[in-house]
């Protein structure tokens, strides 16, 4: 199985980063097996813990010389497997830099360490009236290195964007150790090609980002928020077909279904969603006060339109936060329902929707596995959960067989294998479903420029030729 | 019932508790919670591994008596913030116990460990060891041991040890000189509180009778807070009920995984408790109320005993939840401002967060500033600040900054081991405050008001 380091690699690396943040024994690796997404377990030959830039640079130069492969890891909290270990390799996480470096109100820009936690920028940019604005469902424990690697979404980037709109400068330390700057002091690029952009969405597969700078926006002046309840799911798809296409651009559209309704009311989230809906529909609408109840006005009747039950609006900030913390927790609320499960992620195009809804409950009912949606329908980004029980063997292989017959689904209907979490580990054997061999080999070529002897995240993102499998 | 080798027999305990790991999926909510992980960046330090670590004793995978399961579980504050944040709802504090009993029947806790439980669950033993304490307090040998024991790693976790003693110091002339003009009161969040008193005199007994629990380091250390429970219990209507031979709760064995003396010891309890007839329980320890409140799942494996557990269970209360339940009573001024912070055990295990703030709001004149990151353990943990005297020290650091940057005349939290942990902080940043606990403050305002004129005033 796994090979333990060589002892002067131990040594080298304890030099750098004292000993209690190398990590060696095989028990205490256990716990670094999995990311998010559980169903992968790989241990890794070491995980190494580092404090600064610096720190990073040298431990990155030592592996590098020893031909080691490298994983990154932020929180541990992605969902495509992107942090999951390989059996040679040694995990460098961020966890230790959790500096925010530098607020600068005036510029709008904030500069952070990677292990900084998504939701902590926003709390300390609030008292100057900013906030970050990608928000992805796991924010209040993903870290910005990992949004970086991952250019992660969330409910709110339907109207602001992903992680890669936010990011002006990034501090890489780079194979074999050498620091790179990339772009800053609010630009993308410095001059020439767009380095910055290149880099977010490399899933830990360039090297690793040890210094962020972010742009900040304005908290916006008012906020709207209805809850459309519906019988059925297709009519809430309807209801979101509508509302985008009468030219209104909400902050967000998300989807709940049924089962996921079911898990999040049990749970200690309960934003109080009917548990007898076929589907609850959360819309947002924010920006300058004036404007903000036509929109909502609007979608309101877009909803009863679709056949809604009911539509209520939120009436006070904390009715808000209850009803976005019942969606935002539903991944962790499904625990209550099986002890395992697979969040898949792509996307369709929007108007496809409703038929691709009904043909995965199709594919639930024909492998008998439970599959719960939660989503962000404004831009067709599907998160269908399929429960399981891990020990069940034969469970687990109808897991697959359904996991992949939904990709095939979304990629027929025009959409593709991911819309937020990353190719990572479990998405790899997807990617000739979107790419022809002539883009996976610009892909590669690109990754060589960054990381030419693949030792960062090898065998991710990339159905690798010469990686074994 | 003691093996040393193997896992089989002794993932027992854990291997029942099988159905309570299934909830957790691995989504890592909980890491920022940790106090731990917080600051050793270590996922095997935080509840999303201990519980993996957990999960692979169950398995097979990992033996009990292993170092890593061993220091991991061992390294846990026990604070539960991982709880409420936890969207799965995994019950982690009685998984921890679970798992605290399996590490410790493959590889016994230290020496200082088993000392400590040993001492606190025999009555004679706790008389001599709190009378010495209460002897080297009073003769001020706590307070000058700090001053001579030089600070550092060998002897860090006696001079913390002098350090808790010393800060069990009843406040004394510092609140009595609290001056008796009201400047207006400032609660959480700056919201005035309104000046009319409706909250009148109440017939003793008509808000039901209560027993409270003595406990041991409240009986042992802080005899002054059991008086003011009972004070203000009555000032506030209800009738207090003296319950003899009471002992400890248990609640130190059962955090430590010592769950069959816990058990002795919360049967012995429930028995004497079934004895009187009462409406509630009150505790003025987070710990033990916390504890208290979970008697229905340490007996939940013996038919018999977890109803009985249950019914006591469901009276227990924490003394500022009947206060609350109340009004409570308004006193007389007593100008302070106090910073305040939550106990783990009453805001992450019982949930109970506004109850406190309702006792010091009830105190016209008072200030009450809610510290930075009060949701956050003080590393006090019962004994975790002495058989962890590196990270529980610099958890109790980051606390006692969090303190001093408000500029408060007190530090307040309602439970005594964290008021120690505080105490003892503050002590050795030089400060010579105590931290008090808020039914001390409104013991003082009744007294000031004259509400125990008629009883006589013990302090």
């Amino acid at each position: 199985m796994t090979r333990p380091l060589a002892p002067d690699v131990v040594r080298g690396l304890t030099e750098i980063v004292g000993a209690a943040n190398v990590i060696t024994d095989p028990d205490r690796l256990l716990v670094y097996e999995s990311d998010g997404l559980s169903a992968y377990r790989v241990s890794p030959r070491a995980v190494v813990l580092p404090g600064t830039s610096d720190e990073v640079a040298a431990v990155v130069t030592l592996l590098h010389l020893e031909g080691i492969e490298i994983v990154p890891r932020g929180a541990g909290t992605g969902l495509s497997g992107g942090a999951l270990p390989t059996p040679d390799g040694v995990v460098v996480g961020t966890a230790r830099m959790n500096r925010i470096i530098e607020i600068d109100p005036e510029n709008r820009l904030a500069r952070v360490q990677p292990g900084v936690i998504n939701a902590r920028l926003t709390e300390a940019t609030q008292p100057y009236g900013l906030f970050y604005a990608p928000d992805p469902s796991s924010q209040s424990t993903c870290t910005l290195g990992g949004n970086v690697a991952e250019n992660s979404g969330g409910p709110h980037c339907l109207k602001y964007g992903v992680t890669s709109r936010y990011v002006t400068g990034l501090t890489v330390v780079l194979a074999g150790g050498r620091i790179v700057k990339l772009g800053g002091a609010g630009r993308d690029s410095a001059g020439g090609l767009d380095l910055v952009g290149l880099f977010v969405g490399s899933e830990g597969c360039f090297g690793i980002a040890t210094e962020i700078e972010v742009r900040l926006l304005p908290i916006a002046e008012g906020v709207r928020t209805l809850l459309g309840i519906f019988e059925t799911m297709e009519a809430a798809g309807h209801a979101v077909t509508e509302i985008m296409g009468s030219g209104l651009l909400p902050a967000a559209v998300e989807i709940i279904d049924r089962a996921t309704i079911e898990a999040v009311e049990a749970s200690i989230f309960a934003a109080g969603y009917p548990t007898d809906a076929g589907a609850a529909l959360v819309v947002e609408f924010d920006g300058t006060e004036a404007g903000l109840d036509l929109g909502a006005d609007r979608a309101e009747k877009c909803c009863f339109e679709a056949g809604a039950r009911e539509v209520r609006r939120a009436t006070s900030e904390a009715e808000r936060a209850a009803l976005w913390k019942g969606r935002k927790k539903a991944f962790g609320a499904m625990g209550r329902i099986a002890p395992d499960l697979l969040v898949q992620d792509a996307t369709v195009p929007r108007t496809k929707l409703p038929e691709v809804l009904a043909r995965i409950a199709e594919i639930g009912e024909r492998y008998d596995l439970k599959i719960a949606n939660v989503f962000h329908a404004g831009d067709g980004n599907l998160h269908p959960n399929i429960l399981f029980d891990r020990k069940n063997a034969e469970e687990l292989d109808r897991v697959e067989r359904a996991s992949t017959e939904i990709m095939h689904l979304c990629v027929d209907a025009g959409g593709t294998i991911t819309g937020e979490h990353g190719v990572g580990i479990d998405k790899r054997g997807y990617m000739s479903l979107v790419h022809n061999e002539t883009e996976l080999e610009m892909l590669r070529s690109v990754r060589a420029v960054f990381d030419p002897d693949r030792l960062f995240n090898r065998g991710k993102v990339l159905p690798d030729p010469l990686a074994e499998t | 019932m003691s093996t040393t080798t193997g896992s089989g027999s002794l993932a027992s305990a854990l291997e029942a508790q099988r159905e309570r790991l299934l909830p957790c999926v691995h989504c890592g909510f909980c890491l920022p919670a940790c106090p731990t992980y917080n600051r050793l960046g270590d996922e095997a330090d935080s509840p999303r591994g201990r519980l993996h670590l957990m999960q692979a004793v169950v398995d097979g995978r990992l033996d009990a008596g292993s170092d890593a399961f061993h220091t991991h579980i061992d390294r846990c504050l026990g604070c539960r913030a991982c709880e409420p944040v936890c969207p799965s709802g995994v019950e982690y504090g009685t998984l921890l116990e679970l798992a605290r009993e399996t590490a410790t029947r493959a590889r016994p806790q230290g020496k200082l460990t088993r000392a400590l439980l040993a001492v606190m669950g025999s009555p004679a033993l706790r008389a001599v060891f709190f009378l010495g304490g209460r002897t080297l307090r009073s003769l001020g040998v706590a307070r000058l041991a700090v001053r001579l024991i030089p600070a550092g790693a060998r002897l860090g976790g006696i001079r913390l040890a002098f350090a808790m003693l010393a800060s069990s110091s009843p406040p004394g002339r510092r609140l009595q000189k609290a001056p008796v003009n009201a400047v207006p009161s400032r609660a959480i969040g700056a919201v005035a509180v309104a000046d009319d008193d409706s909250v009148g005199p109440v017939p003793r007994g008509s808000r039901g009778r209560v027993a409270y629990l003595e406990g041991c380091v409240q009986r042992g250390l802080f005899e002054r807070i059991n008086q003011a429970t009972v004070r203000t219990l009555e000032a506030n209507g209800y009738e207090v009920v003296p319950v003899a031979h009471q002992g400890c709760c248990g609640a130190l064995h059962a955090h430590g995984g010592d769950l069959r003396n816990a058990r002795r010891l919360a049967g012995a309890n429930i028995l004497v408790f079934e004895g009187v007839e009462i409406d509630y329980v009150a505790v003025n320890a987070a710990g033990c109320g916390a504890a208290m409140k979970d008697y229905g799942t340490l007996f939940e494996s013996n038919q018999e005993m977890s109803t009985r557990a249950e019914a006591f269970a469901a009276k227990v209360r924490d003394v500022t939840e009947l206060l609350s339940q109340a009004g409570p009573r308004r006193g007389a001024p007593v100008s302070c401002s106090v910073a305040y912070d939550h106990p783990c055990h009453l805001l992450h295990a019982q949930g109970v967060a506004q109850e406190p703030l309702d006792v010091l709001r009830a105190v016209p004149g008072i200030d009450v500033r809610l510290i930075d990151r009060a949701d956050e353990c003080c590393g006090g943990a019962g004994i975790y600040g002495i058989t962890h005297p590196e990270l529980g020290g610099r958890i109790g650091r980051d606390k006692v900054a969090a303190i001093l940057r408000e500029e408060a005349d007190h530090a307040c939290t309602p439970n005594p081991g964290c008021m120690m942990q505080i105490g003892a902080g503050l002590l050795l940043e030089g400060s010579s405050d105590v931290a008090v606990h808020p039914i001390e403050l409104l013991d003082e305002s009744y007294r000031r008001a004259g509400y125990y004129s008629a009883t006589g005033d013990s302090q």
